[in-house]
């Protein structure tokens, strides 16, 4: 039996403002959820900290809220212990690109079986409006007493030049489009990130719905023969300069969709599979480690490369 | 029926990259061959090529516990060596130089530091000499030493003339051709070093033969110049496998045999180390003890992530699944580790943190030894959040330590911190195979459960404040670094909040009731001893050392051997102290953190401190020096610093 979005859904009250754009990612993960009939036993959502890093409370699974920024840490460990599991992060775009940033390159170049979703309202939600990496030079939202004077960061490229072998891009109240955005995030084979526009009605009354709704458009309504997809190294060549042109398409119009995706590149645990056979049938998690609480191991039986014969 | 006492202890210095490792190396297992017991340190400077360093080591037929100073035999190829160490070597000593270094003054020394030079030039004023090799060769004679010249360029050019090796790729084996001479001159036969280079150089033929002809070829000139000498009589350990191990690799055998299957770390010194040997031996080929498991390979993860904060985070989630994860590092590492530390507390997540001190604050001196962070281990991580601290004094501790630090961090579903240092890092020892039988300790994974479980409570409440644990992938759940419910729910409720609170603390009493006594602490030597030491890690061996050598010299001292510092064993460490007439602390930090600890949980004042701050191993003759003091002085506060 198929199962339904609700299955997904927990019985908390989501304490998000009325109009958050989370509440359409959160949509949309449910609706990604029930399509790929994921078992939620088998299913580990990790958050960092942050109003966005909450929906670990709203998604039936094995979740896990963890510090701000660190979202990425746990959740490699958690999916190189155990990959039959499937993982995914959600934070903000402060915690992922700022506070986490350095975890967040260092997945791109792991390539890791992890999907990540950048609610990216540009601000810090939860502590009341500041500026976040994402927020243009110059802006100035409510809570700031001047504009930006810092830079933003483009998600896209930062995860094109770490290595993601899945990058896209969605708006939180495309609920449609954007679950199938976030379901070939999870189904793809390796880091894919999805950073998701996420208008913030209570603190970032600079990128508004409005604001959003007059420049976004789609890839592949654009055009059609719009192809993301690498499967060969002459593919890349071929294709990155289009791609790379998209990516750094901001101001008046901003494109969604799927702008990235690699299938050339090993994960990291068909790495470690070809490093050490046997690592996927008996992953840290499931490797026996005693014989009825017994070690049964001697220093001396193994490490060889110390003994001496006197 | 007497057995002759052989106690000989030797310092092979030279420039970093230069081959003095090895011959450390060598000479640890030359000894080994010979049937001795075996100690050696590796003392360097942070820097890749160029700067002074040095191996000292020592062997005996009993125990050697720890470094003794001065040495039987100074090994110095090069000025710098000479000039450093030339007081640090025995009366009636061994001192091989090269005759090329002879003219060399300690100012043209580029890496020597500049505040030695200065001492140096001091001293040898005082001689109205300028301080060059000469003058300290001239110097060593005086103060009774042997000194054994070796024309070096002479036999490197023999070396290579014999091997048609070019004299260039050769140059290392200076250190082979010094070691030996002093090997050879101290009466171990050229077999014996022959073996040892064999087994040093084995697997690689072109490397083996220059350093064979080079040690032959300055044994015959040893030989030629002064003659034959005594034998060195073989040990008492003759006829058996023997294992030579630094701590380093001690802590990761013990976490391999122990049930590690996920190591995460970033490289810091004096940590690497361990978490390489590690990553040597992922894949273990374990014949058919996993048999019935279907396995014969061994597969453990080992990751070199971005940052020490990734290292324990990526550990952390590893643990999440069931896996015995852990991470190591050192104090700037443990530093940013900090906040995670208070996670795995909130969300009672087992881990186990190697922590490797060495000499701080801040960066410090990356390549020296301390115990700066006891109270940095202890009180890690904002909030309340109580932890496992335990320290080992020496390898065989260790050992058994990562092994227990594995088992009460799933056991407890608490953070563990494994406190170790740069001495026991990069010290080698000789051990037998029953110094470390895994099959003492067993595999105690506690409050586990596999499957789905009705109504599942990650946080449930109970009496001991350990919930049962399932490993991520059975049941939905929260694992939560917020205040939560006993489901994992995020809860703010001012009962929940409590209730949650006083679950952690809880956990702290049924540590203490169910770590045994004898692991927390031990007494060592006559309970009636007036004079009580109190120390904690690697400052056993030679405190044990000190205290043959003042029981000899009549003064009578104890040693209270602090082992689990947090929980504090309060009721322990009381008992003993209530009958001391003196307590002397030994710590190799400034603010006296064991002290503190001692006075704040038993109100017992630590009355006098022997201090070592200088960022080199605590010898023997220290604590000898500074209990003499106290008893003699009465003094609070005595800083000690043997050691080059
Ligand atoms: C180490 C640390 N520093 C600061 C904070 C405070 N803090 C909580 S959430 C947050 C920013 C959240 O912004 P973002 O990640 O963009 O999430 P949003 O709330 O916008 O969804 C900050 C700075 C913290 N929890 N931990
Ligand atoms: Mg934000």
């Amino acid at each position: 039996m198929a199962r339904r979005w609700l299955d997904y859904k927990t019985g908390a009250w989501v304490q998000w403002c009325p109009g958050c754009g989370d509440f359409g990612i959160l949509n949309s993960i449910y609706g990604a959820l029930a399509e790929l009939d994921i078992d939620p036993t088998n299913l580990v959502v990790v958050g960092g900290i942050g109003c966005s890093s909450r929906s670990v409370y709203y998604i039936k699974g094995n979740n896990v809220h963890t510090i701000h920024g660190r979202a990425i840490p746990i959740a490699s460990g958690i999916k190189l212990a155990n990959p039959e599991l499937t993982v995914i992060v959600t934070g903000g775009d402060g915690d992922l690109l700022g506070i986490g940033g350095g975890h967040f390159t260092a997945l791109g170049r792991r390539n890791i079986d992890i999907a990540i979703f950048i609610y990216d309202n540009a601000v810090y939600g939860l502590t009341k409006g500041q500026a976040g990496p994402t927020l243009p030079l110059w802006a100035r939202t409510k809570a700031l007493a001047y504009p930006n004077i810092q830079g933003s960061v483009n998600p896209l490229l930062l995860a094109f030049a770490a290595g993601y072998t899945f990058i896209a891009r969605g708006y939180a109240y495309h609920v449609n489009q954007l679950k199938g955005l976030v379901k070939a995030a999870i189904q793809h084979k390796g880091s894919a990130v999805v950073d998701i526009l996420q208008p913030c009605p209570t603190y970032n009354d600079f990128m508004t719905q409005e604001w959003y709704e007059k420049r976004i458009y789609y890839l592949n309504e654009e055009d059609p023969t719009w192809d993301p997809v690498i499967r060969s190294p002459e593919d890349m060549k071929v294709k990155a300069p289009r791609i790379l042109e998209k990516m750094l398409e901001t101001g008046d119009r901003i494109p969604l969709g799927i702008f990235f995706q690699d299938l050339t590149k090993d994960t990291m645990e068909e790495r470690l599979e070809k490093a050490m056979p046997g690592y996927l049938r008996t992953p840290p998690a499931k490797r026996p480690i005693d014989v009825k609480g017994r070690i049964t191991l001697h220093p001396f039986k193994i490490f060889k490369d110390k003994l001496l014969e006197t | 029926m007497t057995r002759l006492t052989i106690d000989l202890s030797i310092i092979i210095g030279g420039p970093q990259g230069g081959g003095v490792e090895s011959a450390g190396q060598i000479a640890l297992k030359v000894f080994t061959l010979k049937g001795y017991n075996i100690i050696g340190t590796r003392e360097y400077h942070s820097n890749i090529m160029g700067a002074h360093s040095y191996f000292h080591i020592r062997a005996s037929s009993d125990t050697p516990r720890a470094l003794r100073l001065p040495v039987d035999s100074l090994v110095a190829i090069d000025a710098e060596s000479v000039l450093t160490h030339v007081n640090d070597v025995a009366k009636g000593s061994i001192v091989v130089y090269d005759v090329g270094s002879i003219n060399q003054d300690a100012s043209t020394l580029a890496p020597m530091e500049h505040s030695l030079k200065k001492r140096l030039e001091k001293m040898f004023s005082e001689r109205g000499a300028r301080p060059t090799v000469g003058e300290a060769i001239k110097l060593l004679e005086e103060r009774g030493a042997r000194t054994l010249d070796l024309p070096l360029k002479e036999l490197l050019r023999k070396v290579s003339e014999e091997t048609g090796s070019p004299l260039a790729s050769i140059a290392r084996t200076v250190n082979i051709m010094g070691l030996s001479a002093a090997l050879y001159a101290l009466g171990v036969e050229f077999p014996y070093i022959v073996k040892a280079v064999e087994a040093q150089f084995g697997k690689r033929p072109k490397i083996l033969a220059p350093n064979i002809a080079a040690a032959r070829i300055a044994v015959e000139y040893t030989h030629e110049k002064y003659g034959a000498r005594n034998p060195l009589p073989d040990g008492p350990h003759k006829g058996r496998v023997r294992m030579i191990v630094t701590g380093n690799e001690v802590v990761a055998m013990a976490k391999i045999v122990g049930g590690l299957t996920f190591e995460s770390f970033y490289p810091i010194t004096p940590s690497s180390d361990e978490a390489h040997y590690i990553e040597e031996n992922k894949y273990l080929d374990v014949g058919d003890v996993f048999r019935d498991v279907g396995l014969d390979k061994l597969s453990i993860v080992t990751l070199q992530t971005e940052d020490e904060i990734a290292a324990i985070g990526m550990a952390l989630g590893a643990a999440l699944t069931g896996a015995r994860a852990s991470t190591t590092t050192s104090g700037p590492g443990f530093s940013l580790m900090n906040e995670f530390i208070s996670m795995a507390v909130e969300a009672e997540i087992p881990i186990v943190i190697s922590l490797w001190m060495r000499a701080g604050p801040s960066t410090g001196i990356a390549t020296r030894t301390g115990q700066q962070d006891l109270l940095h281990a202890i009180f890690s991580g904002h909030g309340d959040t109580p932890k496992i601290v335990v320290a080992s004094g020496d390898h065989v501790e260790a050992f058994y330590d990562a092994i227990k630090a594995m088992n009460w961090a799933e056991k407890f579903q608490i953070p563990v911190i494994h406190l170790l240092d740069k001495y026991l890092a990069s010290t080698s020892v000789s051990l037998d195979e029953w110094d470390v039988d895994p099959s003492l300790v067993e595999i105690d994974r506690g409050k586990r459960v596999y499957g789905p479980v009705k109504d599942y409570k990650r946080y449930e409440i109970t009496e001991d404040g350990v919930s049962p644990i399932a490993p991520l992938g059975f049941n939905t759940m929260i694992i939560n670094s917020l205040e939560h419910d006993e489901y994992g729910f995020v809860s703010e409720d001012p009962i929940d909040r409590e209730a949650m609170v006083l679950k952690r603390v809880r956990k702290v009493e049924t540590i203490s009731k169910s770590i045994p006594e004898t692991e927390k602490a031990l007494l060592h030597g006559d309970p009636d001893a007036k004079v009580t030491i109190v120390s904690f890690g690697s400052t056993k061996q030679a405190i044990l050392s000190a205290m043959e050598e003042l029981y000899r010299e009549g003064v009578k001292v104890n040693f209270l051997q602090v082992r689990v510092l947090s929980p504090f064993p309060r009721d322990l460490v009381s008992k003993v102290l209530a009958g001391a007439e003196k307590i002397v602390g030994v710590e190799a930090n400034a603010t006296g953190q064991l002290s503190f600890l001692i006075r704040a949980h038993t109100g017992y004042s630590v009355g006098h401190v022997i201090q070592k701050l200088n960022a080199r191993p605590l010898y023997d003759i220290d604590v000898v020096y500074g209990v003499k003091r106290i008893i003699e002085s009465g003094v609070e506060r005595v800083v000690v610093n043997s050691g080059s």
